[in-house]
């Protein structure tokens, strides 16, 4: 009886020796795979993990050239100041904007306009008066038999401009006495020096000619 | 009203280039000059039944294209020709009509 029980002792004090080794065994060797990885991910992190171009969520720097530049901080904490700058105004934010679009999928200020969508301030200068736009459409007759007449629509440029960004140097401020040509819109005359360079371009004709003659 | 001043040359599809000017006393109010179509280059580009007759009556003379019509989408102005970016646009007036600018004050 005490011969069996000391045994038994024995027996659980080997157990219990051998579980405890084990475990700092198998601890130091867990610790050791464990210690691998978390020493290996920074070198990981630095590699673009996902830039994708054409998504607008996409944290990306583009370069000079448009390409994808390299990520910066995370959301959270940004790399530097130009970070918020960069999110605010690239094309890619500008494409996830929902901004209505032309059917040459270019933004339609007019239509941002029209519909209130925005409202940028008239001048940087607080004590600058804004003035209204200009409520006066003029007809502009197409030379030819055919074509359309143009309606230019003071109110929607002077929303934007004031006059004297057009008049007296682009056009004559009185009727008639432009002689435009389309030949000459195209090389960057009249409302070429706008129109297919920072507004929208010449390529659907209808959105200017847009009154019809009367039938020859 | 389409007067064409080249003659059909002899034998099958070579049209060379067309002159297009029945609408001149406009043009020149316009300040263009006719417009001279390669039908040769588009020929190799197109088979003649992606144009005819769909776009444009084989008969000459019986079109009767204008630019109005060219830039509501008809004629050369068709949604997948002068109208698209598969071709240049209707505004390069210097790619079709001659004597651009001549009466140009």
């Amino acid at each position: 009886m005490k011969a069996s029980s000391f045994r038994k002792l024995k027996a659980a004090l080997l157990c219990s020796l051998v579980v405890a080794f084990g475990y700092t065994v198998s601890g130091s060797v867990a610790e050791a795979v464990q210690a691998q990885p978390t020493a290996k991910p920074p070198a990981k992190k630095e590699a673009p993990a996902k830039i994708d171009p054409n998504d607008p969520a996409s944290l990306i720097y583009l370069d000079t050239a448009g390409k994808p530049a390299g990520v910066g901080g995370t959301a959270a904490a940004p790399a530097s100041q130009a970070f918020k700058a960069g999110m605010g105004w690239h094309p890619q934010a500008l494409a996830g904007t929902g901004l209505p679009k032309d059917r040459y999928g270019l933004v339609d200020w007019a239509k941002l306009v029209r519909e209130n969508i925005i409202k940028p301030k008239a001048s940087l200068d607080p004590d600058e008066e804004e003035m209204p736009p200009l409520k006066m459409d003029v007809l502009i007759p197409a030379k030819g038999d055919f074509v359309n007449d143009v309606i230019y629509p003071h109110e929607m440029h002077t929303y934007w401009l004031k006059c004297e960004v057009c008049h007296p140097q682009i056009f004559v401020p009185a009727k008639g006495s432009n002689n435009m040509t389309m030949v000459g819109i195209v090389q960057g005359e009249w409302c070429g020096r706008c129109h297919g360079k920072i507004a929208f371009p010449l390529t659907d004709c209808n959105r200017c000619h847009s009154s019809p003659k009367a039938k020859k | 009203m389409l007067v064409l001043a080249v003659p059909a040359l002899a034998g099958a599809a070579q049209y060379g280039n067309m002159t297009l000017d029945s609408k001149v006393e406009s043009m020149k109010k316009a300040g263009v000059g006719p417009v001279i179509y390669p039908h040769d280059k588009h020929e190799a580009l197109f088979k003649c039944a992606d144009c005819h007759p769909k776009v444009f009556k084989e008969k000459r003379g019986t079109n009767n294209m204008s630019m109005k019509m060219n830039m509501d989408g008809k004629f050369c102005g068709s949604a997948n020709c002068h109208n698209s970016p598969d071709a240049f646009p209707l505004y390069m007036c210097t790619n079709c009509h001659t004597n651009v600018g001549a009466k140009k004050k």
